[in-house]
């Protein structure tokens, strides 16, 4: 966990997957059907 | 769900806010309006690509006078530099779109302009990360030595180049502290304005490293400057899509409001951080668009069969937007701790500012 915020790198991967979570949930909640 | 009457569609309201609010941030961070990824958004959420273009345009011009406004306070504009890029941008631009209409009569421009797109964007990525990753490197060994550290340092040999060109008129831009030949600044706004016509997008994410890397502005001065830059041409570009009947206004409306306090806070945060740290975001940036592009190539040469690549390009838009927010506003927060005297990752000290 200490790699996620004191690297980088770590902190780096760490936002990314947070935010293609958050992305990903946007498109199965409200965006499916429009597409 | 509400509905927008003039575009014809229904589509979440929250997220034209949310989308305005994110760009926003960045925009003002990093110094582009975000085209790559407000239009491919708008798409997602329903809205006819023609029109998409529209209201995106419309919301960049809007966000860019904000963002401008608040650069020109904060000291980061220089008007003869600026000046001297929007007339090579808006020549190369002409350029540009005629180059794009010839690639659509040979039936090619979709697959072209991807991956063109995809090309320019893991260029520009290599050389900005390569670059970012010396200077900081440097900044940190003289933060750890005790040295003072300046807003602003890059190792790019690019601008002592550039700036010895002797052709006349040589200028002196007064805030950005350079003295250059005009041809180089117009040179460079025209070569970005045809890349930027023929991609179809603002070319902000092309004009910044090249303020920097081959003019040699600081981050800081090519950012608030290529805020300027945006500002009028999309204030044309905002016209041209109303005259042809492009925008709907309530949903610029909605993106502008989220976007008039995102490009508040992106402009003020780059005051709290170091030239470098705007950069790596700038890369950043670059190399999730790309990838989101490289999706959406993939699902076109793949004749549209593999839904989860477009699944996967539609995240990647989003996530990338939501992700760059985060790295900003968690460098501000950095920042702050780091000024009260708290402690923070060892990355960080010699990326912000101690105010």
């Amino acid at each position: 966990m200490r790699w996620f915020i004191h690297s980088m790198v770590g902190y780096w991967v760490l936002l990314l997957a947070i935010s293609l979570g958050v992305a990903a949930a946007i498109y199965e909640i409200w965006l499916r059907g429009n597409i | 769900m509400f509905e927008f009457a003039i575009a014809g569609i229904q589509a979440p309201l929250f997220l034209l806010i949310l989308t305005g609010f994110t760009v926003g941030i960045v925009g003002g961070f990093i110094g582009v309006g975000g085209g790559y990824m407000v239009t491919p958004a708008l798409i997602v959420f329903g809205f006819p690509g023609y029109m998409a273009s529209g209201i995106d345009m419309t919301h960049i011009a809007g966000k860019g006078v904000v963002s401008t406004i608040r650069h020109r306070q904060l000291g980061n504009i220089d008007w003869v530099l600026g000046m001297a890029m929007i007339g090579g941008t808006m020549l190369g631009v002409e350029q540009g779109v005629r180059l794009l209409t010839y690639t659509k009569t040979l039936g090619l421009s979709g697959i072209i302009l991807l991956t063109a797109s995809v090309v320019i964007m893991l260029v520009l990525f290599v050389y900005t990360q390569l670059e970012t990753g010396q200077a900081h490197k440097k900044m940190a060994q003289m933060t750890k030595d005790g040295e003072k550290v300046g807003r602003e340092m890059t190792v790019s040999r690019g601008p002592a180049f550039f700036q010895r060109i002797p052709l006349f008129p040589i200028v002196r831009c007064r805030q950005a502290k350079i003295v250059v030949s005009m041809w180089v600044i117009v040179v460079v706004g025209i070569v970005t304005g045809v890349l930027a016509g023929f991609l179809g997008v603002g070319g902000g994410f092309i004009r910044v490293p090249a303020l920097i890397y081959i003019v040699g502005a600081s981050t800081h001065i090519a950012v608030g400057t290529d805020l300027l830059e945006i500002a009028v041409s999309g204030g044309y570009g905002a016209l041209r899509h109303s005259m042809m009947g492009n925008v709907d206004m309530i949903a610029v409306l909605f993106m502008i409001v989220g976007a008039m306090f995102g490009a508040q806070f992106g402009s003020i945060a780059t005051s709290y951080v170091r030239g470098p740290a705007i950069r790596y975001i700038l890369s950043y940036s670059l190399i999730l668009a790309c990838v989101g592009a490289f999706l959406r190539l993939a699902y076109m040469l793949t004749g549209q069969k593999y839904e989860i690549l477009s699944f996967f390009a539609v995240v990647f838009t989003l996530g990338e937007m939501i992700f760059l927010c985060l790295f900003i506003v968690s460098l501000v927060y950095f920042s702050v701790r780091h000024t009260h005297g708290k402690p923070v990752p060892d990355w960080v000290p010699s990326l912000v500012v101690v105010k």
